[in-house]
C-alpha cells in the first residue's frame, strides 16, 4: 500500500476535524459505550517483543488500556508467524471485545485477522498488512522518517556530498525508507553514494561498526553517512571515531533510545540528526483507534503516527538527556493528536 | 571334497601410498573346505580380506566366484554374490543399538527385494529361524548393546549364516570367545563345511587350526609364502612360513621371590564371590589365567584403583594400598597395560612420543610446562629397548602393525620404574614374534618390582610366568609354579572343576 | 614429502596469502598498518571467543554457550557500571566470574549430569539468552535509561573500563594498536603455549582422542572437562567486556553470529598447518582469515549476503582439507 501526499493530507484534515471536537479536557468527558463501564477486554497479539522499541510500544498500550479502563491480555508469539495465528483464534477463544495485531507475516494474518473480524471483533493492525478493509492499519510513516533526516542532511551540508549509505534489503521498514532515499538521491544530483553497505548480524552496532570501518578505508572521502535505523547509526559512530573521523563526517538515522540520545550528546559527536516516532505513543494511538471503533466511529483506514526530527542541537540546547526528557521537552515527541476524540483520555497528561 | 576352485584370487594387489601391503596374492578355496589363513601381524591379513568383502577398492589382479568374474564395489554387493564375512571387529557386525532379531535380519532390510514396511513380527519369525538353524540360545529382544563380547560375535557369524553363502571369511573369530563357545562355533563350521561352503579361517590360535584346518595358507609381508595340503598338515612349517624363522620354544626357569611386593588380602571383587587373597614377589612374573569373564579384568582393575573392591584390603611395601583412581594407583608405582589397547590405551590423535608420555607428564615437566627434550630422549630409549618396527618417535600410531602398537603400550609403562606392572591381556591381536618380544622384555627387567599378567591363552601363561594362578567365578582357585605344572590339574581349575573340590 | 602433503600442510595459508595479494590490487588501501590493526581489531571479538571454544573442542566437547556468555557479561558490565554504579575493576571481575560460573554449570551438566555437550550448552544458550534480559525487563542498559520500577539509572560506563575498547598504544605509529587487539594476541599466545607446551593441555588433547586411555593414564577426566568449560566461558565473557567497552552500552543480543563466526574460525583452523585438530594458532588463522575477507569484500562494496556466502564456501573448504586431503578418517 501505499501513501501518497495527498493520503497524509487526508488524514491530517481528519485530525484536524477530530482534534476540534475536542477541545474540552478529556478528563471531563463521559465516555461513550462501552467505555461508560469497566469490563472491556482487549487483546494486543505480538509477533515482534524483544528489543527497546517493543518495550516502549508496549508500555504505550498500557499507559492507554489503564487510561480507558480496559483489560488488556498480551499474547506474545514471539516470531512465530502460525503460532501468532493460533493467537488471534485464542484471543476470540477468550471473548475479548478488540485485537491489536503488532506485526506479523501477511500470508499468516489475513486469514486470522479474518476470522476475528467475522467473530464481531474489532481489529487494528500496527505495521503488517492484513489487506482488510474493516482493519485500520496503524503506521508510522517510515517514509517521513527518512525524508525528515535527508532534509536536515541537505540543510546541514549543503547539496552535493559524498555518502556511506546503510541498507539491507528485505525488512519492510527500511525497504520504505529506502524508497525515500532513492527519491531523495534523484533530486539532488550532487548527492554520490560510493558505498552501500550494512548487515543483521547481532550484535548489529558490532558488525555494522566492523564494516563501517572497511568502507572508511576504502572512501576517506566521505561526507555524510546516511544510517536510517539507529542500530546501524551506532555501528557507524563507533567506526568513526575508532578511525579519529568524527569531525568530517557527519549520520543522519532514523529512530531513538536514551542510548542514543547519549551517543549523540557525546562532545563532538559525528551524530547530528534522527527522526524518530515516538514508540510508546504508537502504542497508545493504536490502542485509541480501537477504543474509537468500539465505540462505533471511524479511525479513518490508514492511522499515521507523525514522527519528530531530533537534532543534537536539540538535545544539547534543552538538556534531553534519556527518552523521559525527550517527552518531557519535546512535546511533540510526547503525544500525537491522532485517533484522540474528545472523550479519550489522554495517559501522557498530569 | 570337490577340487575345482569355488573361489580364485589372482595376483591381487593393493597400496595406500607408497606401501605395499599386497604384492600379487594368488589363492584358491575350494568348497566344503576350511582354508586356514595364517600371517603376523601387518601381513596383510585383513586388507586381502576388506577387498575380497568389497570394503577396499582392489589395486590389480582379478577375482572369480564359480568361474564367474567377482568384483564387488561395496559389502553389499559381495554378500549378495554369495560371499560373506564376519570381521575381526565385532561391533562391525552389528549395531548396538538394535535387537536380536532385527540384527539377524538386518541384510533383507536393504536391497531391492526388501519389502518397503518394516513387520517386527515377520522379522522376528525369521530371525528365530535363523537362531534355530545356528542352534543360538539367545533373547531375540534383547539389545546388542546389553550383551557380552562372545553374545554379540556369535550373533555376528549367525547373520553372516543367514544368507547361506558360498563363501564365508571368518577374521579371527574366537579372539573374544570362550572355549565353550568356541566349541560351538567349530561344531557349526564343521556342519557347513558338510554343507560345501568354502570357509576362509584366519586365526593364530594353533588349536583352532589344528580342531578346523583343511588346508593352510601362509602370509607374509603381502605375499603367499607357503600352501600346506597334505595330510598330515605340516603346522611346524606353517609358522615357518609365517614368522620366516624358526621358533624355538624356551622353557621358561621359573624363579622364586622372597621379598612380598603386593600383599592382598581377603579382597571381594564381585557380590557372592569368595575372597581372594595373593601375594606378588619382587622379581616375580605372575600369571592369571582363566576363562573370558571369570573376574580377570575386574581383579586388575580393582589392583588399578579405577574398581572398589567389596571387601578386603591391600597392602604394598608394608603399607596399607588403597587407591580411589587410576592417578593414585600410578604415584603408588602400579601401572597398568589395560586390556584392548585400541579403546583404552592409544590415543590416536599423538605419536608414539607422545602415547609414551601420556601417564608421566608430572615427571616430563617443570612448574607444568613440558620438557620436551626429555620426552623425545624416552620415547627413543623405548623404542629401542622394546625394538619397536618404526621410522620414528613421530610415527602415527595408525602406521604401525598391531604387534608394534602393543609395544608401545608396554613402552609407555616401562618409561617408569613400577613396583606393580600390571598388564591384562598384553598378547591380544598381537603376532607371535611380537609377543615373544613382549614376553622376553618382561622376564629381562622384572627385578625390582611385581610383575602380573592376565591372560586367557594357557600357552601364554606357560611362556612368561614364573607363576600361575588360575582365576574362576571372580575368585582364584589355584596355583601352580610353572615347571612342574600338573595340567591336567589347571585345566580342571580353568574349567571350573576344583573349585568345590578345593572348599 | 609428497606434494600432496604440502599442498594440505601449507594450501590455506598459500589460500590466505592469495587473498592478501588479491585484495591488495583490487581494493585501495587494503595494505596499510592502520588497516592490518583494523583487521585485527574486528576479529578481535570473535577471535578471543573462538579460543575459548578451542579449549572445549580438544577435549573432545562443543560450547553452544559462548555467544550468549559474551552478550551476557556485556549486559552484566553495563548492569554494574550504570545501574549499580560501580567502578570498572568491579565490573571486569563481575563478568569474569559470569563467565567463569557459567563454564562451571555447563562442564557439571555435561560431567556429572550426563547431558549431551551440544544439548547442555545449547540450553544455557537460552537459559542465558532470557536471564540477561530479567533485570532490566528486556531493555537495553545505557546511562540515563528508566529502570522497570521508574527510577533513572545515572551510573556511566567509567572512563577505564571505555577505554578497554577505545585506547590505542603506539606501536611505531602513534594510536595504532587497539586493547582489544593486545587482548587477542595475549590470550591467543597464552592458550596457544598452554595447550602445546604444558602438560595440562597435553592431558586435554588425551581426553579429547580417547577418554578412557587418559582415564587410565591417571588423567582426572572429569576436572579436565569442566576446567575446558570454564576456560570457554571466562574467554567468552572477556570476549563480551571487550563487546561492551566497543559499544558503550549493554545491547540485548543473542551473540549467536558470536557463536557462528567463532566456531567458523575455529574449525577452519584445523585445516591451518594441517593439523587436522583444534589448535590455537589454526583458531586464530582462521579468525584471521575470515576477518581478511570481510575486510576486502565490504572494501569492495560487496553486499552482507555474498559476505555470508563466502564465509560458508571458506569454511567449506577448510573442512574439506582438514578431513578429506589429510585423509585422517580414512579406514
Amino acid at each position: 500500500m501505499k501513501i501518497t501526499r495527498r493520503l497524509l493530507g487526508k488524514a491530517a484534515l481528519g485530525l484536524a476535524g477530530a482534534t476540534m471536537l475536542m477541545q474540552f479536557p478529556a478528563l471531563a468527558a463521559d465516555k461513550p459505550a462501552p467505555f461508560d463501564k469497566p469490563g472491556v477486554k482487549i487483546a494486543l497479539v505480538r509477533y515482534l517483543s524483544t528489543g527497546d522499541f517493543f518495550q516502549a510500544y508496549l508500555s504505550g498500550v498500557e499507559a492507554q488500556s489503564k487510561a480507558l479502563g480496559v483489560d488488556l491480555r498480551v499474547l506474545d508469539s514471539r516470531q512465530d508467524a502460525a503460532l501468532q495465528a493460533d493467537m488471534v483464534d485464542q484471543a476470540i477463544a477468550l471473548g475479548v471485545q478488540g485485537i491489536i495485531i503488532q506485526h506479523g507475516l501477511t500470508e499468516s494474518m489475513k486469514e486470522a485477522a479474518q476470522r476475528a473480524v467475522d467473530a464481531g471483533i474489532k481489529v487494528v493492525a500496527f505495521d503488517v498488512n492484513v489487506e482488510n478493509p474493516k482493519i485500520p492499519q496503524i503506521e508510522q510513516s517510515d517514509r517521513d522518517l527518512a525524508r525528515l533526516a535527508l532534509e536536515q542532511a541537505v540543510k546541514d551540508n549543503g547539496e552535493s556530498w559524498k555518502a556511506g549509505y546503510v541498507y539491507v534489503a528485505g525488512i519492510a521498514p527500511l525497504d520504505r525508507r529506502n524508497e525515500t532515499w532513492v527519491d531523495v538521491k534523484k533530486k539532488h544530483a550532487g548527492i554520490d553514494e560510493v558505498a552501500m553497505f550494512g548487515t543483521l548480524d547481532n550484535p548489529i552496532a558490532n558488525s555494522v561498526a566492523n564494516q563501517a570501518r572497511s568502507v572508511l578505508s576504502a572512501h576517506p572521502d566521505i561526507k555524510v553517512m546516511f544510517a536510517p535505523y539507529d542500530e546501524f547509526a551506532k555501528g557507524v559512530k563507533i567506526a568513526v571515531d575508532e578511525a579519529g573521523m568524527n569531525k568530517d563526517i557527519k549520520i543522519y538515522s532514523a529512530d531513538i533510545s536514551t542510548s542514543d540520545i547519549a551517543a549523540m550528546r557525546e562532545p563532538d559527536s559525528a551524530w547530528a540528526a534522527t527522526a524518530a516516532t515516538n514508540p510508546a505513543v504508537v502504542g497508545q494511538v493504536s490502542v485509541r483507534a480501537l477504543a474509537q471503533m468500539l465505540a462505533g466511529e471511524d479511525p479513518g483506514h490508514n492511522v499515521i503516527v507523525p514522527p519528530t526530527l531530533i537534532t543534537q542541537k536539540d538535545l544539547i540546547d534543552k538538556d534531553i538527556k534519556n527518552m523521559e526528557d525527550l517527552s518531557a521537552k519535546l512535546p511533540q515527541f510526547a503525544h500525537a493528536d491522532v485517533a484522540m476524540p474528545a472523550w479519550m483520555p489522554n495517559p501522557n497528561a498530569k | 571334497m570337490g577340487n575345482d576352485a569355488v573361489f580364485r584370487v589372482g595376483g591381487l594387489r593393493k597400496s595406500f601410498g607408497h606401501i605395499e601391503v599386497l604384492g600379487g596374492v594368488s589363492l584358491e578355496l575350494h568348497a566344503g573346505e576350511v582354508t586356514v589363513l595364517m600371517g603376523a601381524n601387518g601381513a596383510g591379513k585383513s586388507t586381502l580380506v576388506k577387498i575380497i568383502s568389497g570394503v577396499y577398492e582392489r589395486g590389480g589382479g582379478g577375482m572369480s566366484l564359480v568361474g564367474h568374474e567377482f568384483a564387488p564395489n561395496t559389502p553389499a554387493e559381495a554378500i549378495r554374490a554369495g560371499v560373506v564375512t564376519v570381521h575381526q571387529n565385532i561391533n562391525d557386525g552389528v549395531v548396538a543399538d538394535l535387537d536380536v532379531a532385527t540384527n539377524l535380519t538386518l541384510d533383507r532390510l536393504s536391497g531391492s527385494s526388501a519389502p518397503f514396511l518394516f513387520n517386527p513380527g515377520r522379522v522376528r519369525r525369521e530371525a528365530r529361524a535363523v537362531a534355530d538353524r545356528m542352534g543360538l540360545v539367545i533373547d531375540l529382544k534383547a539389545r546388542i548393546s546389553d550383551l557380552s563380547l562372545a553374545d554379540r560375535q556369535m550373533v555376528a557369524i549367525a547373520r553372516a549364516m543367514a544368507h547361506q553363502p558360498k563363501v564365508l571369511i571368518l577374521d579371527e573369530p574366537t579372539s573374544s570367545l570362550s572355549s565353550a563357545e568356541a566349541d560351538r562355533l567349530f561344531a557349526l563350521l564343521d556342519r557347513l563345511r558338510e554343507q560345501g561352503v568354502a570357509i576362509l579361517y584366519i586365526s593364530h590360535r594353533m588349536s583352532d587350526i589344528r580342531r578346523l584346518a583343511d588346508r593352510i595358507v601362509s602370509m607374509r609381508d603381502g605375499v603367499i609364502s607357503g600352501v600346506f595340503d597334505r595330510k598330515p598338515l605340516d603346522y611346524e612349517g606353517a609358522v615357518n612360513a609365517m614368522l620366516g624363522r624358526k621358533i624355538h620354544l624356551d622353557r621358561i626357569v621359573a624363579r622364586n621371590s622372597v621379598k612380598p611386593v603386593l600383599t592382598v588380602d581377603g579382597l571381594r571383587i564381585a557380590p557372592g564371590a569368595r575372597p581372594i587373597s595373593l601375594t606378588l614377589g619382587d622379581g616375580e612374573v605372575v600369571a592369571i589365567t582363566g576363562l573370558v569373564g571369570v573376574g580377570k579384568t575386574a581383579l586388575a582393575e580393582t589392583l588399578f584403583g579405577v574398581r572398589k573392591p567389596l571387601a578386603g584390603t591391600m597392602t604394598m611395601n608394608g603399607r596399607p594400598y588403597a587407591p580411589e583412581t587410576a592417578g593414585e594407583a600410578i604415584a603408588a608405582g602400579v601401572f597398568l597395560v589395560a586390556k584392548d589397547r585400541a579403546t583404552s590405551g592409544i590415543v590416536g590423535d599423538f605419536n608414539i612420543e607422545r602415547n609414551v608420555s601420556l601417564p608421566f607428564l608430572k615427571r616430563t615437566s617443570r612448574l607444568g610446562v613440558l620438557r620436551r627434550r626429555i620426552e623425545r630422549a624416552t620415547a627413543r630409549r623405548q623404542i629401542q629397548e622394546l625394538g619397536i618396527v618404526c621410522r620414528s618417535e613421530k610415527d602415527e600410531m595408525s602406521a604401525l602393525s598391531g604387534g608394534n602398537q602393543q609395544k608401545v603400550m608396554v613402552a609407555r609403562w616401562m618409561s617408569q620404574a613400577a613396583r606393580l606392572f600390571i598388564l591384562d591381556e598384553p598378547f591380544q591381536g598381537v603376532d607371535i614374534s611380537a609377543r615373544r618380544d613382549i614376553a622376553a622384555k618382561l622376564r629381562a627387567s622384572a627385578n625390582g618390582r611385581a610383575t602380573l599378567l592376565f591372560v586367557t591363552e594357557l600357552d601364554e601363561a606357560l611362556e612368561t610366568a614364573d607363576r600361575i594362578l588360575v582365576m574362576s567365578e571372580q575368585t582364584i582357585v589355584g596355583e601352580h609354579r610353572n615347571g612342574d605344572v600338573d595340567m591336567d590339574r589347571l585345566l580342571a581349575e580353568v574349567a571350573g572343576g576344583s573349585l568345590h573340590g578345593a572348599a | 614429502m609428497t606434494l600432496r602433503d604440502y599442498a594440505i600442510r601449507y594450501g590455506f595459508i598459500l589460500l590466505l596469502f592469495g587473498l592478501i595479494a588479491y585484495f591488495a590490487i583490487a581494493a585501495d588501501g587494503f595494505v596499510s598498518p592502520q588497516s592490518a590493526v583494523f583487521i585485527f581489531q574486528s576479529v578481535a571479538i570473535t577471535g578471543v571467543l573462538a579460543l575459548g571454544v578451542t579449549a572445549t573442542l580438544v577435549v573432545g566437547g562443543f560450547d553452544l554457550s559462548i555467544g550468549s556468555v559474551a552478550t551476557s557479561a556485556m549486559m552484566a558490565a553495563a548492569y554494574v557500571m550504570v545501574v549499580l554504579e560501580q567502578n570498572a575493576v568491579v565490573a571486569v571481575v563481575a563478568c569474569l566470574l559470569i563467565g567463569a560460573v557459567v563454564g562451571l554449570i555447563n562442564g557439571w551438566l555435561i560431567v556429572y549430569m550426563r547431558v549431551p555437550d551440544l544439548l547442555a550448552t545449547l540450553g544455557m544458550m537460552f537459559l542465558l539468552v532470557g536471564l540477561q534480559r530479567i533485570p532490566t525487563e528486556g531493555r537495553s542498559i545505557a546511562t540515563g535509561m528508566t529502570m522497570p520500577d521508574g527510577s533513572v539509572a545515572n551510573g556511566k560506563f567509567s572512563d577505564a573500563f571505555l577505554a578497554l575498547g577505545r585506547h590505542r598504544f603506539d606501536f611505531f605509529i602513534p594510536n595504532l594498536i587497539p586493547v582489544s587487539v593486545v587482548v587477542l594476541l595475549v590470550l591467543a599466545a597464552l592458550i596457544w603455549f598452554f595447550l602445546e607446551y604444558t602438560r595440562f593441555g597435553r592431558m586435554m588433547y588425551a581426553v579429547g582422542s580417547n577418554e578412557r586411555a587418559a582415564e587410565l593414564a591417571g588423567a582426572p577426566v572429569k576436572a579436565y572437562k569442566i576446567w575446558a568449560y570454564i576456560i570457554s566461558g571466562v574467554f567468552a565473557s572477556i570476549g563480551g567486556i571487550l563487546l561492551a567497552a566497543r559499544l558503550g552500552r549493554g545491547d540485548i543480543a543473542s551473540g549467536n553470529n558470536l557463536l557462528l563466526d567463532a566456531v567458523a574460525a575455529a574449525l577452519i583452523g584445523y585445516a591451518v598447518l594441517g593439523a587436522a585438530k583444534p589448535n590455537a594458532f589454526g583458531t586464530a588463522v582462521g579468525a584471521l582469515f575470515v576477518g581478511i575477507l570481510l575486510q576486502g569484500l565490504t572494501m569492495m562494496n560487496a553486499p552482507y549476503y555474498t559476505q555470508d556466502f563466502v564465509k560458508g564456501v571458506v569454511l567449506v573448504v577448510a573442512l574439506v582439507f582438514t578431513f578429506a586431503l589429510s585423509g585422517r578418517d580414512r579406514r
